[in-house]
């Protein structure tokens, strides 16, 4: 699903952030990538979702080799892959119902199914009645839920969280967690960047450490240690 | 299609969600446009009013009561074949004072002092010039020797000497008028234009974290754009709305009271005559100002592919 072969990412100011990363993450898998600030982590995000372009390397995502896409064909790349940050990213003017419907909307679908689509998954993270809530009338936990649920409104095979639950309290963040584990059971891979490590050694899934821009660990049913 | 329906929509909306914001950008577009519409009206007022005193500016030959009608249409002729006349008219000793009876109609006394048995008028040719920055030829060719008898002996031609400095001094602010209006209504469109880009660029700037965040979900750049184009054209147009109701009100209703001062006729005219085009023409340069503003604000916030 995942394939990164060799990848190498340099800032214009020579700081290497990550170098020589060779990963593969399978169909359906959770996994969970850890590392102190500054290790990587976000840059392999941002990698991913094509914010940044590697210096060098290889990167295949759901069967796409990254260095075949044009940069004008970089929006209808992120409508396959969702994402999920720590500080929530929603549109502030929009509300709860508007926000889900708008990452339809990017992709022209049609109002009937944008209307049918949008309240079944506000109901599968847990916001029905909070469609017209705007986002600062709303708490943190359910901010995120937002944010999850606009990612899975377009049945992306990958769902990549990155410190999704950086912000909030630990029982909305085992929330926030158990709705991922719930969404990863449906079939979508799921790839989690967290600090937290009650998370990652309650979770038993795979754990992937990231320590100066390298590959250090890469376990199954991984603990947290850095 | 239905992309374009959801932009025009998004555009709405967040005209109506950033109030405050979308009145102080209508407003700034509204002093823009009417600015630009009086700058226009002011012009044309002076340049239809200097133009009317500039066609008051006639040259009066008058005749002695022994010249014949004959002999006065021989000079006419004469004159009429001179390059930069524009025409030349005719008036009898009765025609004289019918002109004089119709300016005096009011005042009895002077209506009685003159009657057609006793009638002290003079015959005289009316000449208008084509160009009044070249009157002197034709003067020349009044003072032709072979006319020098039809001539009244006294002021036969009704200006000399004073009179032409006048004029061409009448003549040279008109031309100077016309350059610094049109001078100054270039300068103001220049900082109207800057002032809503900058109105613009504030607008855009703090909603640049939404931008960001719609190219994460996968907008393309048009998509995010759009809704901002629209807004930025809807200030333009409520702009034009306001600022041409205002202007029309103000020289419709105020018009006729400053008639006396300066000729209205025109500027009313203008407007009753090309609504549309003054709609339209506001209409462009509104949204025009606001697209480009807007397109330009935004371009920096849009390199992140």
């Amino acid at each position: 699903m995942i394939l990164l072969d060799r990848v190498t990412k340099m800032y214009p100011n020579k700081s290497v952030a990550v170098s020589g990363i060779n990963l593969h993450i399978g169909p359906k898998e959770f996994v969970t990538i850890v590392g102190s600030s500054g290790a990587g982590k976000s840059t392999l995000i941002k990698l991913l979702t094509r914010e940044e372009v590697q210096t060098s390397g290889k990167i295949i995502v759901g069967g796409v080799d990254y260095d075949t896409v044009e940069s004008n064909k970089v929006p209808h790349l992120r409508r396959k892959i969702g994402v999920v940050f720590q500080d929530f990213k929603l549109l502030p003017n929009r509300t709860v119902f508007e926000n889900v419907a708008f990452a339809m909307e990017v992709s022209g679908a049609k109002n009937k199914d944008i209307k049918r689509s949008v309240p079944k998954v506000l109901q599968l993270v847990g916001l029905k009645g909070k469609e017209d809530n705007f986002p600062h009338e709303i708490s943190g936990g359910e901010r995120q839920r937002v944010a999850i649920a606009r990612a899975l409104i377009r049945q992306p095979k990958i769902l990549i969280a990155d410190e999704p639950t950086g912000n909030l309290d630990p029982k909305n963040a085992w929330e926030i967690i158990e709705l991922l584990l719930k969404i990863n059971r449906f079939g979508t891979t799921v790839v989690l960047t967290t600090h937290n490590k009650e998370i990652v050694n309650a979770l038993k899934r795979r754990v992937i450490t990231i320590n100066r821009g390298r590959i250090v660990k890469d376990e199954e049913q991984g603990r947290y240690a850095v | 299609m239905i992309q374009l329906i959801r932009i025009m929509k998004t555009g709405f909306r967040n005209f109506f969600r950033n109030l405050w914001l979308s009145t102080a950008a209508t407003a700034v577009m509204t002093i823009t446009l009417t600015i630009i519409l009086f700058s226009y009206i002011a012009t044309s007022a002076l340049t239809s009013t200097i133009a009317q005193v500039v066609e008051k500016i006639d040259v009066s030959v008058y005749l002695k009561d022994t010249v014949t009608v004959a002999q006065a249409n021989n000079m006419k002729a004469t004159l009429e074949s001179t390059p930069n006349v524009e025409s030349v008219t005719f008036v009898s000793k009765n025609d004289a004072l019918l002109i004089y009876r119709e300016q005096n109609k009011n005042n009895k006394e002077l209506l009685a002092a003159v009657t057609p048995e006793d009638n002290p008028l003079p015959q005289s040719l009316a000449i208008k010039s084509k160009d009044v920055n070249k009157i002197d030829p034709i003067i020349a060719v009044v003072n032709r020797a072979q006319f020098k008898d039809f001539l009244q002996e006294k002021d036969p031609v009704s200006y000399t000497g004073e009179r032409k400095k006048t004029i061409d001094r009448i003549v040279g602010a008109s031309n100077f008028i016309k350059q610094a209006g049109l001078l100054a209504s270039g300068l103001f469109v220049i900082i109207s234009t800057l002032i809503i880009f900058n109105t613009i660029r504030m607008a855009i700037f703090t909603r640049r974290e939404e931008i960001e965040i719609m190219k994460l979900v996968g907008a393309t750049n048009w998509f995010i754009r759009g809704p901002f184009i629209f807004e930025a054209a809807l200030y333009g147009v409520i702009g034009t709305v306001i600022s041409v109701a205002l202007c029309y009100s103000l020289v419709l209703g105020a018009g006729p009271q400053l008639g006396t001062y300066i000729d209205t006729q025109n500027i009313t005219n203008i407007f009753k005559s090309n609504p549309f085009l003054i709609v339209g023409v506001e209409l462009l340069i509104g949204v025009t100002i606001g697209a480009v503003s807007s397109l330009l604000a935004m371009s920096r916030y849009m390199k992140l592919s």
